[in-house]
């Protein structure tokens, strides 16, 4: 009886959690070798080969890849600055709620925010205008849909910086090491020593799957780099769903194409993080 | 010598009220045009045609929160009670890897390789498929936050009110529920976010027939009417600040 009840729980389980990935998958990998689809007349590789030939996907792929290293390697940095040296004030009644207030900030609003603030009529334009350094819009250096990804790359710091801050606090508190530090010292540890031999690898070593786990949300972005972002190159989400909801057919079995790329990527790294082992911490 | 740090401190604060400020202030404007440092209009216009059906926003709003709050109850219930199932297993880390596919996969993507199941169901472009697809979505977070929760000491506890006596429901009414009510809070909270976050995922399977708060924010944006649009961020951002204070005070608190 206790069995059966189990049993159905799985059944249940693999019905939600797995079978709409599978059915997914399979269908995004038909749809990309020609076998169904409105246009398509059967199996080919074709539209693997011209995807692989254009380099579209892997120029996505790098500057996805870049953008949010860069982003989880500062946010990271900064929060483990910021809980270093701010630890003990952020534990004050009124900052430990302030420092909640990021999260409630979706992606499609911090992605608007940005626009607002950097795009060439927004906010820094107007005070730049106003304090006489520029005299047309035009004049406002490009920081929103620009090359070097800046307003993008600003919006997902100011979105997880905040919360790496929180991770790390927490960590801090869970393993101790205010405990190990005071321990450190005594046994003739400098300020330093401590930092670089307890604080930062501790703090790094507990959280890293979810530093990891970062990045590969961010690598499949959607809000900020549709509101932010260039033409071209387009991070994968939006090359993925700007190829699939093409009127030329052709390009729809294509965009399949890059999404099956894209499943298999985020498919390994999550076998690699998440095989199973033993002695992980705050993994979600 | 001075610190330097309640003064980086206050910086910090102020930048992060920034944005709450001047969206705020956003949505109190119009005919605000470059280079005008503050608009020309200042009040209540925006805000009154929340009331009205001229933007829809209320209706948005009515919407938004409808799918949000079926999201998180439907993938806290189950996420919990087929955790244990999942947890209990043998074969637990294996199915806790599989867990883990959709949950790491950009929802807009999964979005688009499943339209064609959810236009076969007729479940594209209402209501019922988007609060079935964020479901699908926010059901492995949910599980997975779970997981810590099946350890060796809950299942003692089962196997004692099994031993004296207490019957599957009474386990969960009398044990379970009880032992898991702050994590249940918790959950339901974060799946409420998922959902009343997500725009990609909502905009393939609503077809923009389905206008959540996201999609409305998006729509102004690009028409853009940046002060309907800053008006449906206000919207947006606090009933989640409520949501966090409320689970500051009351949850962390008893969870502590």
């Amino acid at each position: 009886m206790k069995n059966k009840r189990l049993n159905f729980g799985i059944i249940l389980f693999i019905a939600i959690g797995v079978v709409p990935f599978v059915a997914a998958f399979i269908y995004a990998l038909l749809y990309s070798f020609g076998v169904i689809g409105v246009a398509n007349k059967g199996f080919t590789t074709e539209f693997w080969t011209s995807v692989l030939a254009s380099g579209e996907f892997f120029t996505s792929f790098l500057y996805s890849f870049l953008i949010a290293l860069v982003a989880v390697a500062v946010s990271v940095g900064g929060a483990l600055w910021v809980t270093l040296k701010f630890r003990k004030r952020l534990e004050q009644k009124f900052l430990s709620f302030i420092i909640y207030l990021p999260l409630a900030v979706p992606g499609i609003v911090t992605g608007f925010f940005t626009f607002q603030l950097f795009s060439k009529g927004g906010f820094f334009a107007r005070l730049s205008y106003q304090l006489g350094w520029i005299t047309e819009a035009s004049q406002f250096p490009d920081l929103v849909n620009d090359a070097l990804a800046f307003g993008i790359l600003l919006s997902f710091i100011t979105m997880i910086m905040p919360f790496f801050v929180l991770l790390f606090l927490n960590v801090y508190k869970n393993e101790r090491i205010e405990e190990l530090s005071i321990l450190a010292q005594s046994l003739g540890a400098n300020a330093k020593q401590v930092t670089q031999r307890i604080s930062l690898p501790i703090l790094i070593k507990k959280t890293r799957v979810l530093i990891v786990l970062y990045f590969i949300f961010l690598l499949g972005a959607y809000e900020v780099p549709l509101i932010l972002g260039r033409e071209s190159p387009q991070m994968l989400s939006v090359l993925i769903i700007r190829e699939i909801k093409q009127y030329d057919l052709d390009k729809i079995s294509e965009g399949y194409v890059v999404a099956v790329m894209y499943t298999l990527i985020v498919s390994a790294a999550a076998i690699v993080l998440f095989f199973p082992r033993k002695g992980r911490m705050y993994e979600h | 010598m001075l610190s330097w740090k309640p003064f980086a401190l206050s910086v910090a604060v102020l930048l992060i009220l920034f944005p709450f400020v001047y969206l705020v202030l956003l949505s109190l404007s119009s005919e605000w045009r470059f280079p005008d440092l503050l608009p020309s209009y200042f009040g209540l216009k925006n805000w009154a045609t929340i009331l009205g059906s001229e933007a829809g926003l209320l209706e948005s709003f009515v919407s938004s929160l409808l799918i949000s709050l079926s999201v998180a109850i439907v993938s806290t219930t189950s996420g919990f009670l087929i955790s244990r199932a999942v947890f209990y297993h043998p074969k637990k880390n294996t199915l806790t890897l599989l867990a883990y596919f959709p949950y790491i996969l950009a929802p807009v993507v999964f979005a688009a390789c499943l339209s064609f199941f959810f236009l076969k169901m007729g479940l594209f472009g209402n209501i019922t498929g988007v609060i079935v697809a964020q479901f699908i979505i926010a059901f492995p977070y949910a599980l997975l936050f779970f997981s810590s929760f099946w350890n060796k000491k809950i299942k003692s506890y089962e196997d004692l009110v099994a031993t004296l006596g207490g019957n599957r429901w009474q386990t969960f009414i009398k044990v379970l529920f009880p032992l898991a009510k702050g994590l249940i809070l918790i959950c339901f909270f974060q799946t409420f976010l998922i959902s009343w976050f997500e725009y990609g995922l909502t905009s393939i399977i609503g077809i923009g027939k389905v206008q959540t708060l996201t999609i409305k924010v998006f729509l102004f944006i690009k028409e853009a009417n940046y002060y309907y649009g800053a008006l449906s961020c206000c919207l947006l951002i606090f009933p989640p600040v409520v949501l966090l204070y409320l689970n500051k005070r009351y949850v962390f608190k008893k969870l502590v």
